[in-house]
């Protein structure tokens, strides 16, 4: 028993002089970005489910390049095939590679802003004076820190 | 001849025919409820469905662009088969909406889908923003300036700012922030199931609430302060009843007394306080939840530093707010306000937003379809079949 709570204790020790470096702090902040383009929280319920019975899928209607029909169809439907496939990051880097000049889907992102920083507790979403030394999450009061330690801080490393 | 307007947008496609009095409003997805194994809900077939918890979304758009024709295929062939719009595809014209700087293969790739697959008679590619200015000058033809229109389009995936000259936009000078109805839900999402309740995964039920209790808010430091106090002086905190789908067929918002009570029964209830404001405040400082853009009001400011400066006067004084995001209250006023605080005394600002925000583009394009001049503006079948995409990139100015 004793020595149980001595382990506990030494582990908390060890718990709060440990603090998130730089690199583990722009992950959680890349990490948290991503989630808010999130389309859903949890894996889909039905992975399952078929989707349509009723329309084929595009493969499904592309795939028929042996068959009859005009040439120049044929050729655009192979094309078209590749091109549904290419996610946004894929089109993003085609747009790079491309390196054309004049205005662009890059060139139009509005710039960083010259606004003076806002800081909010994360906790109660107030305005926050304090940063949680161990991982750089703001907070407002002791109470706000507190629940901070208990939740969150370093109890999920992204 | 009949003319079709789509006005596609990620959250939910506007459609309808020319001589319709509106749109249909269709989520532009395919959906899957948690509850009910036996089928999926395409499109506006999600109406059918009775427990709106725990949806699961299949999304054409990727960050505002189409990129799963998968599944776009199949809203599309639903929203144009006999159960919905009913369209014969030879005997009718297609205006078409997409977002700014779209991919040049993702264009080619709407080409071939609706000439080639539905085989549409013609088509014109445009964004809801022109379609937008080109209604708002037709309607104002007597009173306003003609010369520059700057039109703010807040939608589900991000908002624009889209100066133009005439009916022209001034390309340079359109600036894009990355923020949108989807961020806002997914950021309320995540405050709410941190401080008091799991919604990660009741998207629908957590947009409707966004869009019933939250605002924008135009003094933000002493909405701030007044949302610190305890009832009565707390004139902000509101309780939202979630709905269960049983006995609560929709989500509702209590009054301020109301809310002030202790909730009854078993219901599940969320206290919306500094929420409220400040979920919807990332249009305007996306730096407060790490976004390194300027927000809305401040990329107005930065649009105008990019065009002419003749320009610039005429676009300030002919502002006009559209998309989804506008319906917040306190949007427009904070625009006008913000850029009035920002921009030169000489100038006069003038914010206007038109009756539906949502819908205004779709309008716009019933009158584009009516002027003499449409039919010149599209690419019909034929000529894509002679030509290919080369004829639709001379011609639409996308
Ligand atoms: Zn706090
Ligand atoms: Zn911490």
């Amino acid at each position: 028993m004793m020595a149980d709570k001595r382990e506990s204790g030494r582990v908390k020790e060890v718990q709060a002089t440990r603090v998130l470096d730089e690199a583990a702090r722009r992950r959680r902040q890349r990490k948290a970005l991503e989630a808010l383009e999130q389309d859903n929280f949890s894996e889909d319920p039905h992975a399952d489910l078929k989707m349509s019975k009723k329309a084929p899928k595009f493969e499904e209607v592309m795939d028929t390049s042996s068959g009859p029909g005009p040439k120049r169809k044929k050729k655009t439907k192979g094309d078209f095939k590749l091109r549904y496939r290419k996610n946004f990051a894929a089109l993003l880097e085609e747009e790079h590679m491309m390196n054309r000049e004049g205005p662009s889907y890059t060139s139009s992102c509005a710039p960083r802003s010259k606004l003076p920083e806002r800081r909010f507790c994360a906790v109660c979403g107030f305005p926050s004076n304090y940063t949680c030394v161990q991982c750089g999450t703001r907070y407002c009061c002791v109470r706000c820190l507190g629940t901070h330690k208990d939740t969150r801080c370093l109890k999920w490393t992204a | 001849m009949t003319t079709l307007i789509v006005d596609n947008g990620a959250g939910t496609a506007k459609a309808g025919f020319s001589t319709d009095p509106e749109p249909r409003i269709i989520p532009n997805c395919v959906t899957k409820a948690k509850n009910v194994r036996t089928r999926i809900f395409i499109g506006d077939q999600i109406d059918e469905c009775k427990d709106l918890s725990s949806l699961y979304y299949l999304l054409p758009f990727q960050r505002g662009f189409l990129v799963n024709w998968e599944i776009e295929k199949q809203v599309w062939d639903r929203l144009f088969s006999k159960d919905v719009l009913q369209v014969d595809f030879n005997e009718t014209r297609l205006i078409l909406t997409e977002p700014f700087f779209n991919f040049p293969s993702i264009g080619e790739a709407i080409n071939e889908v609706i000439f080639e697959e539905f085989q549409f008679h013609a088509l014109h590619r445009t964004q809801a923003p022109t379609l937008t200015c080109y209604k708002h000058q037709k309607d104002k033809e007597t009173s306003g300036s003609m010369f520059g229109t700057l039109v703010i389009d807040s939608g589900y995936s991000f908002s624009h700012i889209v100066p133009f000259y005439k009916n022209k936009p001034v390309k340079e000078a359109i600036v894009r922030v990355n923020v949108g109805g989807k961020v806002l839900t997914n950021h309320l999402k995540e405050v709410i199931s941190y401080r008091q309740l799991m919604v990660m995964d009741e998207t629908y039920v957590i947009n409707q609430m966004k869009e019933d209790v939250c605002y924008v808010s135009t003094q933000f430091n002493k909405d701030m302060e007044i949302a610190r106090k305890k009832y009565p002086e707390n004139t902000i905190s509101r309780d939202y009843i979630l709905p269960d789908y049983t006995h609560i067929k929709r989500g509702y918002v209590r009054t301020q007394e109301e809310s002030s009570k202790k909730s009854k029964g078993d219901e599940q209830m969320i206290r919306m306080n500094n929420e409220r404001f400040a979920v919807p405040e990332l249009l305007f400082q996306p730096a407060d939840v790490g976004i390194p853009e300027m927000g809305i009001s401040e990329s107005i400011i930065h649009s105008l530093s990019l065009v002419d400066e003749e320009l610039s006067p005429h676009l300030l004084n002919n502002t006009v707010l559209t998309g989804g995001n506008a319906l917040l209250p306190g949007f427009q006023d904070r625009l006008q306000s913000d850029v009035r605080s920002m921009a030169s005394d000489d100038f006069d600002v003038s914010v206007s937003m038109p009756g539906n925000p949502i819908t205004f583009p779709w309008q716009a394009g019933c009158d584009l379809a009516a002027d003499p001049s449409f039919p010149s503006l599209c690419v019909t079948r034929q000529e894509y079949e002679e030509h290919g995409h080369t004829i639709c990139s001379n011609k639409f100015n996308v």
